[in-house]
């Protein structure tokens, strides 16, 4: 029992998205639960089998005090042993889960999270304009500080702009190709497609950059042993970590500092799951924009800084490449919710595992590795799935 | 960040960052600078970075520097902004950066390492914000 790392004693036991719009005519707490309620049911189980959750409070009512949790627990009329509000979505709301479950401070928790009723109206949505003062009186957005970031690697790299947009046409591809996703039918794209869309910020272009819709996903975390006895089969948390460089959004970022975050996370989580990259069957990235993409796979190790668009050109990352990748459509196509986008990325990753991925099934998908915000954020996490 | 009434809130009253408001106001640039240790710092942070010191006080910056990375914004965050323009992040000559505008030259004239020097120009809001302008350019 011992040898046994805690995360392996872990599983992802049910998963759900809602449906995926540009605007929804509900509220972000309505869709949040919703979410909540179908993965709950995926997995087989009632909110009267679970006793911990992760997720923020977006009102209305409740109160302002933290944790928001607390807020939900009286929504689902139970008293909760775990309640997590630092980052209660994809990979970090995965991993501190679970090291709740394997602690036994609880034995089955919900993450969930999205928004709906928030978005349209002028400009970007408001999470993407940040409010410290050092950046918000240049107007700037998130787009630009990652744009910062891209702007040093093509001038050190001077990479092939096609093979760049084609990254981002191949997603949008597997996007128009899913019929869940915001773009669906839209596509297919071409690299010239993505390189004729108007500019956002430089090198960015409108289809290089994700989307904000709405929409709301969740996830049920509990012990390997009750998984293996609920109605889908369980899917494991081989490996996982995280890395925190700074608060986001207020210096902007620096490439030399940023462009191989995650590397450490992603190398702790390989480790764990005493696997490469090169086993990795379908990659579900957080692809913010394309560049993001490029960054990963160097980050990875998988080719040299300055290489990633040529190999992955030369690779090829739709179904049938040799790296599938965001083969839902991902942030830039599918879906990107707010407080839920980053758990979109396991909920795909999920399904490929368990085989049930749709349009977009990678066959015999064992292994996946799922991402999480990216260089411009200054933060990135990592996590392996696989057959529990 | 301005009140009801549309009068321009006083930014040297904020916490941490008014005395630097406060120079942008009178047309200088200044950052703070670690008494302990001496590193230059920004953004402005209750601690040193370097050596966690509180011992730290604002000083004149030469606004010189270069462009260490920028990016022409063509779609703003807000109506309240006109595109294009161009941030970007410069490198100051005492060791410290800061998100900015470079301004007097076109988008496509800016470039990483170009030289450049402080240049005070009014935000949108009405507040004077430090911008930087390539040398030589017409000032």
């Amino acid at each position: 029992m011992s040898s046994v790392h805690p995360l392996h004693r872990v599983a992802i036991a049910g998963v759900a998205a809602t449906e995926m719009a540009r605007q929804l005519d509900t509220t972000s707490a309505e869709v949040s639960l919703r979410a909540a309620l179908a993965a709950l049911d995926d997995a087989g189980l009632t909110v009267a089998d679970i006793d911990g959750v992760a997720a923020r409070w977006p009102g209305p009512g409740g109160t302002v005090f933290q944790p928001g949790p607390a807020d939900w627990a009286e929504v689902f009329g139970r008293p909760l042993r775990w309640v997590g509000d630092t980052y209660p979505q994809g990979v970090p709301g995965v991993l501190d889960a679970a090291a709740a479950v394997a602690a036994g401070l609880c034995e089955t928790a919900l993450v969930f999270g999205g928004q709906a009723g928030v978005m349209g109206g002028a400009g970007v949505a408001d999470y993407t304009r940040p409010d410290n003062e050092f950046i918000a009186c240049w107007g700037s957005l998130t787009a630009a500080q990652f744009a910062l970031v891209a702007q040093v690697y093509r001038h050190r790299f001077a990479p092939d702009l096609e093979r760049v947009a084609a990254i981002a046409a191949a997603i949008r591809t597997a996007g128009s190709n899913n019929p869940a996703a915001v773009m669906a039918g839209r596509g297919p794209y071409t690299a010239a497609d993505v390189l004729a869309s108007p500019m956002v910020a430089e090198p960015f272009r409108l289809l290089d950059l994700c989307l904000a819709t709405e929409g709301a996903a969740a996830m049920v975390i509990t012990t390997a042993e009750r998984a293996r006895d609920l109605v889908q089969p369980p899917v494991a948390i081989l490996g996982g970590g995280a890395e925190w460089h700074r608060q986001q959004y207020v210096n902007p970022p620096r490439y030399d500092e940023v462009w191989g975050l995650g590397a450490d996370a992603a190398h702790r989580a390989f480790e764990l799951a005493e696997l490469g990259p090169q086993d990795v069957d379908v990659f579900e990235f957080y692809d913010i924009n394309t560049y993001e993409v490029v960054r990963q796979f160097e980050m990875l190790g998988l080719c040299a800084e300055g290489e990633g668009a040529d190999y992955l050109w030369e690779a090829g990352i739709g179904v049938d490449g040799r790296h599938p990748l965001n083969t839902d459509g991902g942030l830039l196509s599918y879906s990107h919710i707010g407080w839920g986008g980053p758990t979109l990325k396991v909920v795909e990753a999920v399904r490929q595992i368990r085989g049930t991925a749709g349009p977009g099934q990678v066959a015999d998908a064992e292994v996946a590795l799922v991402t999480g915000a990216g260089a411009g954020a200054q933060y990135h996490n990592a996590m392996i799935l696989g057959r529990g | 960040m301005d009140g009801p009434t549309g009068e321009l809130e006083d930014r040297s009253l904020r916490p941490l960052t008014g005395e630097f408001w406060a120079a942008v106001d009178r047309e200088e640039l200044v950052r703070p600078v670690c008494g302990d240790c001496g590193r230059s710092f920004f953004v402005p942070q209750f601690a040193c970075p370097r050596c966690q010191s509180t011992n730290w006080a604002y000083e004149p910056s030469s606004g010189r520097g270069r462009v260490h990375s920028h990016t022409t914004v063509h779609r703003p965050p807000t109506p309240a902004f006109t595109a294009p323009y161009v941030l970007a992040d410069v490198d100051v000559e005492e060791g410290w950066h800061l998100l900015t505008w470079i301004v007097d030259c076109e988008p496509d004239q800016v470039a990483i390492d170009m030289p450049v020097t402080v240049k005070f120009v009014t935000g949108p809001d009405g507040h004077r914000l430090p911008a930087f302008a390539p040398d030589g350019a017409a000032r």
